[in-house]
C-alpha cells in the first residue's frame, strides 16, 4: 500500500479556502434569487398592464394585435429566462457541493477499501498459522487453553473472515454510492457526450434509494426495471439524471400521498410501483418511459405541469419547477419529447424521446 | 506610465489581500505606484486590507470603496471579492483627497475634498475620479458642488459606492481610513490620456406623465397623482426599485435621461426618492430593458471610448456599471464584462465596479453628469 506524498497543510489551506469562497457562493445564490424573482415579478406586471393600456386604447386595430403579440412573447421569453436563471445558480452550486463531497469521501474510502485487502490476506494468514499450531500440538498447556477458551478462538476463527467480508461490501457500497453523486452531479455537463442512459438512471435511483425504502409506515417501493437493449446516447449526462431525478421524484411524490391514506396492510397487498421501461423507438431515438401507480392527476392538471411554478404541493414541499426544467432540458437541450400520461387515481406515466445522435 | 491589477475572489481578507498585492508585485517589479483605486465587497474587513496595501506601497494616493460586485482583467466578473488597480508614473502626478460629512454640507464636504487633493499640482488638473456614498445624499448634489469646487472644466468619472442592494450603508476609503457619507477623489495632471464611452439600453413603455410636485430628489406627484400610484400602476404591490427608472424627457426633444428610484419616502403620501433631482413639469415615462440591450450597451460603451481616444492605443481600463444591470442581467452579468473586451484589439489591466450611480460627462471633455442604468468606459494611457 503506498500513499501519494502531498503536502497535507497546503492541501488543506487550499480546500479551506475553496471552501470560504463556495460558501459565500452559497449565501449568495439565495439572496440573488430572490432579487431576481422580485425583478422578474416586476417586468410581468409592468408588461401585462402596457399590454391591457394597448388594448384600451382603440388606435389602430392591427399594429395593436401586433405590439400585443410581441409583447406577450417578451412575456413568455421573461418568465423562462427567470427559471433558467434561477435553478442554474442553485444547481450550479449544490452540483459543485455535492461533487466536492464526494471527491473528499473518495479518498479516504479508498485508502481503506485498499487496505482491506491486505488485512484480510494478513489476517487469513494469521487463522491459517493458528490452524497450523492446533495440528501440531493437540494438546497445549493448560494456560493456552484457558486463554483460547477464554477468547473463544474458536468463534474468532469463523467470525473473523465474515466481518471483513462485510466491511468489504460496506466499502463497496459507499464507493458505489460516490460513483453515482459524481455522475449525477457530473461537473462536465457542459459537454456533450455519448453515454449509457441505464447507467444514469441507475446513478438516480440509488441517490433516492432513502426514500424508495421499507419505512415503518409503508413498506419499500417496488421498482421495476425493464432496460432494452439501448445504443450509447449522445447527451448532455449531468442535465438528462437531472430530468430523471425530477420524474422519479414526483413519481416517489405520488405514491407517498396515496399511501398516506392506506395502511401498512392494504400498501402490501397492492404495493406501490416505479415502473421503467426503456427501448429503442427507431434506429434514431429512444423512449424511457416512467411511470407509477399513485396519485394519478386530472386534466386540468395535467395541462399546467411544464408552467414553470406550477405546483399543487404545499409551499416549501413543491417548487413548481422540476417538470419545467426537465422538459426544457428534454426538448430545448436533446431535441427530445416529453409526454404525460396520467389517469386520475390510477396511475401516471412520462415518456421521454430522445434522439440517439444529436 | 504603468498599470498594474490584482483581484481576488477569496472571502477571507487577510487572504485576499495578499493574493491582490502578490500578483501587483509581479507586473510592478519593483516599481512603486503613486495611485490606486480599490473597490471591495461589503463584508470585507476594510481597515485590514487598506493598512496592507499602504504598507506594501507607502507612495500610493489610494481612494476606494465598497461595491455591489467587481470585475477586473484578472478575475473577470465576480461578488465578493476585492479588486486593486494602481498607477505607475514619473510624469504623471497623483493626488488624493477626501470630504467627509457630505448629509451635514455638501459644499463643505466636497470643496475639502478637493482643496485636499489640488494642493499639490503644479500644471492643469486634467480629470477626476471620485467614489462618492450614495445612500445619505443625492448624488446629483454631489457632484454639482465638486463641480463647483474643480470647475466645470475638470471632467469626473466614477460610481457612487454600494453595498450589495442592501441599502443599509457603503463606505468609501481614502489611504487607511474607512468612512460613510464621504467622498474621496483622486486628481490627475501631466501628461496622461484618456477618453471615455457612455450608452445604457432602457427604453421607455407604458403611458408618460407630468410631474406635478417634487423637491430635488424627491418626487410627490405625477398628473396630480401620488407618484407611487404612477408606479403601481404598472408594478403592482411591488415597490419601486433602480432596474425600473423614469425616463425624464427634454422640454421640446424626444432625448431623455434616467432617473432610478431609490425608495418610498413617505408611503402615507405615496412619494418617492430618487437617485438624483427631478424637477417639476417635467415629462416622465416608466422605463424596462432587456438582457440583450444591456449588454448591446456595455459594448457600445467601449466602443466610443476607443473611438475617441487621443493616443496610439490605451493602456488601461476603468469600469463604473450601475447595479440595476447586475440585478436585471442575474447570471448573465459576466458578459458584460466580455462584451465590453471584445472591442479592444488587446487585452487590456483593467478594473470596476458596480456602483449605485455613475459619474460622467455625456461628451468627451464636456460638463460632467450624474447618471442612473449606465455602463461607463474610461480609457487611460500615456503620451
Ligand atoms: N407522477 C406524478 N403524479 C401526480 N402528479 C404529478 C406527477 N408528476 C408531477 N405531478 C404534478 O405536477 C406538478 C408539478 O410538478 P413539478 O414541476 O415537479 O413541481 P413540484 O413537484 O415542485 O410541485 C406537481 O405539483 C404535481 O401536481
Ligand atoms: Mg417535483
Amino acid at each position: 500500500m503506498s500513499s501519494d506524498v502531498i503536502d497535507p497543510q497546503v492541501e488543506v489551506q487550499q480546500l479551506e479556502r475553496e471552501n470560504r469562497i463556495l460558501k459565500k457562493k452559497l449565501e449568495r445564490s439565495n439572496a440573488n434569487c430572490l432579487n431576481l424573482e422580485e425583478t422578474a415579478q416586476k417586468k410581468e406586471s409592468l408588461l401585462r398592464q402596457v399590454i391591457h393600456e394597448l388594448g384600451e386604447s382603440k388606435e389602430s386595430e392591427a399594429l395593436l394585435e401586433k405590439q400585443s403579440c410581441e409583447l406577450e412573447q417578451a412575456l413568455k421569453d421573461l418568465k423562462r429566462t427567470q427559471t433558467q436563471l434561477v435553478q442554474a445558480e442553485k444547481m450550479s452550486s449544490l452540483g459543485q457541493l455535492v461533487a466536492g463531497i464526494a471527491h473528499e469521501i473518495n479518498n479516504p474510502v479508498n485508502f481503506i477499501h485498499g487496505n482491506l485487502n491486505h488485512v484480510q490476506d494478513y489476517a487469513q494468514n494469521l487463522l491459517d498459522f493458528v490452524q497450523l499450531y492446533q495440528s501440531h500440538y493437540p494438546n497445549p498447556t493448560p494456560e493456552i487453553q484457558i486463554e483460547a477458551e477464554e477468547i473463544d478462538l474458536e468463534f474468532i476463527q469463523t467470525d473473523l473472515p465474515k466481518i471483513l467480508d462485510s466491511m468489504k461490501m460496506g466499502t463497496d457500497r459507499i464507493r458505489q454510492i460516490v460513483l453515482s453523486l459524481r455522475n449525477f452531479s457530473r461537473m462536465d455537463e457542459a459537454e456533450f457526450k455519448t453515454v449509457d442512459i441505464h447507467e444514469g438512471i441507475d446513478s438516480t435511483l440509488l441517490i433516492l434509494q432513502h426514500r424508495l425504502k421499507d419505512k415503518p409506515e409503508s413498506p419499500s417501493i417496488q421498482v421495476i426495471r425493464n432496460y432494452g437493449d439501448l445504443p450509447l446516447v449522445a447527451c448532455y449526462p449531468g442535465q438528462l439524471n437531472q430530468a430523471f431525478m425530477n420524474i422519479l421524484a414526483n413519481a416517489i411524490d405520488a405514491l407517498e400521498e396515496v399511501n398516506t391514506k392506506r395502511t401498512y396492510e392494504e400498501i402490501r397487498e397492492n404495493p406501490s410501483q416505479i415502473t421503467i421501461e426503456t427501448s429503442l423507438v427507431d434506429s434514431t431515438s429512444v423512449k424511457i418511459s416512467i411511470s407509477d401507480n399513485g396519485i394519478g392527476m386530472p386534466e386540468s392538471v395535467q395541462q399546467r405541469i411544464f408552467d414553470p411554478f406550477f405546483t399543487t404541493k404545499a409551499v416549501g414541499k413543491g417548487t413548481g419547477m422540476g417538470m419545467s426544467i426537465s422538459h426544457q432540458i428534454i426538448t430545448e437541450k436533446h431535441g427530445g419529447r416529453l409526454d404525460c400520461f396520467s389517469t386520475p387515481g390510477k396511475r401516471t406515466e412520462f415518456m421521454i424521446q430522445i434522439p440517439v445522435h444529436h | 506610465m504603468l498599470f498594474a491589477v490584482g483581484h481576488s475572489n477569496d472571502p477571507d481578507s487577510q487572504t485576499a489581500i495578499s493574493e491582490v498585492l502578490a500578483q501587483i508585485h509581479t507586473t510592478l517589479a519593483g516599481t512603486s505606484p503613486k495611485g490606486g483605486v480599490l473597490f471591495a465587497a461589503i463584508d470585507f474587513d476594510h481597515a485590514l486590507i487598506l493598512h496592507r496595501v499602504i504598507k506594501a506601497f507607502p507612495d500610493i494616493n489610494l481612494i476606494g470603496g465598497t461595491t455591489d460586485g467587481e470585475m477586473s482583467s484578472v478575475l473577470g466578473f465576480e461578488q465578493d471579492s476585492l479588486t486593486l488597480m494602481v498607477f505607475c508614473s514619473d510624469e504623471v502626478t497623483i493626488t488624493a483627497g477626501m470630504g467627509r460629512g457630505l448629509s451635514k454640507d455638501v459644499t463643505a464636504a466636497s470643496h475639502s475634498a478637493v482643496q485636499q487633493a489640488k494642493a499639490n499640482h503644479k500644471e492643469d488638473i486634467q480629470f477626476c475620479i471620485s467614489l462618492p456614498e450614495s445612500l445619505t445624499t443625492s448624488g446629483a448634489l454631489i457632484l454639482d458642488s465638486l463641480k463647483q469646487a474643480l470647475g466645470a472644466r475638470v471632467p469626473i468619472f466614477g460610481g457612487l459606492t454600494a453595498d450589495q442592494w442592501r441599502s443599509e450603508q457603503t463606505y468609501q476609503f481614502f489611504q487607511t481610513e474607512v468612512c460613510s457619507d464621504a467622498v474621496p477623489i483622486l486628481l490627475f495632471s501631466g501628461p496622461i490620456l484618456f477618453s471615455h464611452g457612455i450608452a445604457s439600453g432602457w427604453q421607455p413603455i407604458g403611458k408618460p406623465g407630468r410631474v406635478t410636485k417634487a423637491e430635488s430628489n424627491v418626487v410627490y406627484e405625477i398628473d396630480d397623482q401620488p407618484a407611487l400610484a404612477f408606479y403601481q400602476r404598472y408594478l403592482g404591490d411591488l415597490p419601486p426599485s433602480s432596474e425600473y427608472p423614469l425616463a425624464l424627457f427634454d422640454a421640446d426633444s424626444n432625448r431623455y435621461y434616467m432617473r432610478a428610484p431609490i425608495e418610498i419616502h413617505d408611503a402615507t403620501i405615496g412619494s418617492i426618492i430618487f437617485f438624483g433631482d427631478v424637477p417639476v413639469q417635467s415629462m416622465v415615462q416608466i422605463t424596462e430593458t432587456t438582457h440583450d440591450n444591456i449588454l448591446a450597451a456595455s459594448r457600445q460603451s467601449t466602443q466610443q471610448a476607443l473611438e475617441n481616444y487621443p493616443g496610439q492605443a490605451p493602456a488601461a481600463a476603468l469600469f463604473f456599471s450601475c447595479a440595476s444591470r447586475r440585478q436585471i442581467l442575474g447570471s448573465r452579468t459576466g458578459e458584460e464584462y466580455e462584451q465590453a473586451q471584445h472591442c479592444l484589439t488587446q487585452p487590456l489591466p483593467s478594473c470596476g465596479f458596480y456602483t449605485n450611480g455613475e459619474i460622467a460627462p455625456l461628451q468627451q471633455h464636456g460638463t460632467t453628469y450624474f447618471h442612473n442604468e449606465t455602463f461607463i468606459t474610461l480609457l487611460l494611457g500615456a503620451e
